[in-house]
């Protein structure tokens, strides 16, 4: 029977509820395991799924955020990385001070970059790229090239302190930070103003929208929610290193995606990015639990990511419609033919002059 | 002279743009005058020849990088990957000689990387992401056929070592290099596909319009991107004969540096395969310099970092000033 994907697309409805059904399939996977195999879930399997949530669902969400602002904040990673150290340097005798000093390197990093990008109106990728060198460059710098212990082990043994089985004070933080990044984009002007600059950036200027403030904000707030984590982990792993890798980008963009964050801007919700991280965290305890080898998460997460790339892809329906996959529809085309054109990367930049 | 008014501002762009390149070629020029006289051992040919090896592996990378970028589809995140993994292939490819290795390996990476161009360009996806999902299935197959193991030459075999010696005292890469751009360069030039890459980099829009075949135009770009990328893979397995994934380095986002810093527009449509060979010779002056001034990596890759903030919001100041 022919689906009218387009149309499902462009109500939105199936990106809205996308999340929350990969969800509730992964969910579903791991409460069956069991049942049809011989692996056994016990609770700390689902312990270990909220640590990963306290780890990288903070990173995820800030880089999210910056999508749905119609921007990308290629530095996350790296912002993470330095978070942590800059914590364990400076936090040696007081944590809270640690992670202070963490978030006001990410304060400066989001104001500068943020600052650029509104000022320039230029697209975020090459600054922050740059900022990503920087942000390296620096961590190596204040390590020395090397990994810094923390010799305060209490502050970690207390983050990673299970509370009801399943949390501990350290996803805690981020499922707090969650509700409160759900609530202002949902109920607040700034979170209304988050997506108008990412869905349409001249028509929110002329409508009176501070499109510089939110620009700024978004990316002060996508920084700082990188080192938070960062520094806590680190806390909780008695050690900080300098060494980076693709893997916490290609975490945070696979569930930002899952969670129905459009590239294209304007579209997306905390609460879904929660869900996308919650998906893939399951998703990696799954092959944890079946003890697949390291190539097979590397495998299904660049598959996933692929995936549900194509799936949101402009360009899809016309294709899929082209070669009678699906109903040809006479107005969804003409509609679809000009996303194809508006939603291409460099369409999204204003006009230079 | 009757002007259309929206020419004379364009004069206006096009003016301070070049004056404000000037003016970054000149301060640039400067820092490395004063560099170069005061630090120790920098004017010799010995670290001249340092610089250039530096900048091969880089540099032929950062050549397919860029054509990918002038074809306004941003830049790739894996093609660091791309090169560990033809760089594993061909050292397991020798087995059946030197000349076959070679071209198995160099389809292999237009094969790989032109993929990802169908998924940009039939679709519409979005090429940062595409290369970041493709860059992690190439691990994940790399490490699945080679068991995680480092791939080595074939016993006696030393037939690649070739292409690791120098010739005429010049790193082989080097020429590798060269040839390469200057080829790229007549390509986006010259010929009809290159045109259309550029115009396709300046209004995906209008190039639709004008029915070009954006697909192909797509895939063609990307499969020049993985031909380069696995030019280096040979390159750089014939110079370390031990593949494995660590191999991939920080090259992707060195070859992203030198496209940049050469001045090339992120979002595509201006810019050419010699700006990159200037950026990338630049950055690898720059390090070249902390290195014998004893400054640590950390700010080696600091430095380039702020160099590519510095030149993109350069760039973009004089298309400020004429707003």
């Amino acid at each position: 029977m022919p689906v009218r994907w387009s149309q499902l697309k462009a109500r939105g409805s199936l990106r809205g509820l996308s999340p929350f059904v990969i969800l509730s399939l992964m969910s579903l996977a791991m409460a069956l395991l069991p049942q049809i195999s011989s692996y056994e879930v016990v609770t700390a399997h689902i312990f270990d799924v909220m640590q990963n949530f306290g780890t990288l669902g903070l990173v995820a969400l800030a880089l999210g955020l910056t999508i749905i602002a119609g921007e990308f904040d290629l530095s996350v990673s790296s912002m993470y990385v330095l978070g942590g150290m800059v914590a364990v340097l400076t936090g040696a005798h007081s944590p809270v001070l640690g992670v202070l000093a963490a978030l006001g390197v990410g304060v400066v990093v989001g104001a500068v970059q943020g600052g650029l990008v509104a000022a320039l109106r230029m697209s975020s990728m090459p600054i922050t790229l740059g900022g990503y060198l920087v942000l390296v460059g620096l961590t190596y710098t204040i390590s020395h090239n090397k990994s810094v212990a923390y010799s305060n082990y209490d502050v970690g043994l207390w983050l990673d302190n299970p509370i009801a089985q399943v949390f501990s004070p350290r996803s805690l933080i981020s499922v707090a930070l969650f509700v409160v990044a759900a609530l202002v984009m949902r109920y607040t002007r700034i979170g209304r103003d988050v997506r108008a600059i990412g869905g349409d950036r001249r028509a929110s200027r002329t409508a009176g929208v501070r499109v510089d403030r939110i620009l700024i904000g978004v990316f002060v707030v996508a920084a700082v929610a990188s080192a938070l984590p960062g520094a806590l982990l680190d806390y909780s792993l008695a050690s900080a290193s300098p060494q980076i890798g693709l893997d916490q980008l290609t975490f945070s963009a696979t569930a930002a995606l899952l969670g129905g964050v459009s590239l294209s801007g304007g579209r997306g919700s905390p609460a879904g990015i929660a869900a996308g991280v919650l998906s893939l965290s399951i998703l990696q305890e799954l092959l944890v639990i079946i003890a697949a080898p390291m190539y097979v998460s590397s495998l299904i997460t660049g598959g996933l990511l692929l995936a549900v790339t194509i799936a949101w892809a402009p360009g899809l329906g016309q294709w899929l419609r082209t070669f009678g996959f699906v109903k040809i529809d006479e107005d969804d085309g003409a509609e679809l033919a000009f996303h194809g054109v508006s939603e291409s990367v460099q369409e999204k930049q204003e006009p230079s002059a | 002279m009757p002007q259309d008014p929206r020419l004379g501002r364009l004069e206006g762009v096009v003016r301070v743009q070049t004056a404000s390149v000037a003016a970054v070629a000149l301060v640039v020029s400067a820092l490395l005058a004063y560099g170069a006289v005061t630090t120790d051992g920098f004017l010799t040919l010995a670290n001249f020849k340092a610089i250039l090896t530096a900048t091969s592996f880089v540099g032929i990378i950062a050549v397919g990088m860029t054509v990918i970028m002038l074809s306004g589809n941003l830049f790739s995140l894996s093609l660091g990957t791309t090169a560990a993994v033809t760089a594993m292939f061909f050292l397991y490819a020798l087995q059946f000689g030197l000349g076959l290795a070679i071209v198995l390996t160099l389809g292999l990476g237009a094969l790989i990387v032109g993929l990802q161009g169908i998924v940009v360009g039939a679709w519409g996806a979005n090429p940062i992401i595409v290369t970041i999902g493709a860059g992690g299935l190439q691990e994940g197959v790399a490490l699945w056929v080679s068991g995680g193991h480092s791939l080595l030459p074939p016993t006696g075999e030393t037939s690649y070592l070739h292409l690791a010696r120098p010739v005429l005292g010049i790193p082989f890469g080097i020429y590798v290099f060269f040839v390469l751009a200057v080829i790229t360069e007549a390509v986006l030039r010259e010929t009809r596909f290159g045109r259309e890459t550029f115009l396709m980099g300046e209004n995906r829009g209008a190039a639709r319009a004008a029915a070009l075949p954006i697909t192909l135009i797509t895939v063609g770009v990307f499969a020049i991107a993985g031909f380069c990328t696995a030019t280096a893979g040979v390159l750089i397995g014939a110079a370390t004969a031990n593949g494995s994934l660590l191999l991939s380095g920080t090259y992707t986002y060195d070859a992203i540096a030198a496209a940049l810093v050469g001045g090339n527009a992120v979002t595509g449509g201006r810019g050419s395969v010699v700006r990159t060979v200037i950026g990338a010779i630049s950055i690898a002056t720059v390090s070249d310099m902390l290195l014998l001034r004893g400054y640590s990596t950390g700010i080696q890759i600091l430095v380039k970092g702020l160099i590519v903030v510095i030149v993109v919001v350069l760039m973009n100041l004089g298309r400020i000033w004429n707003r």
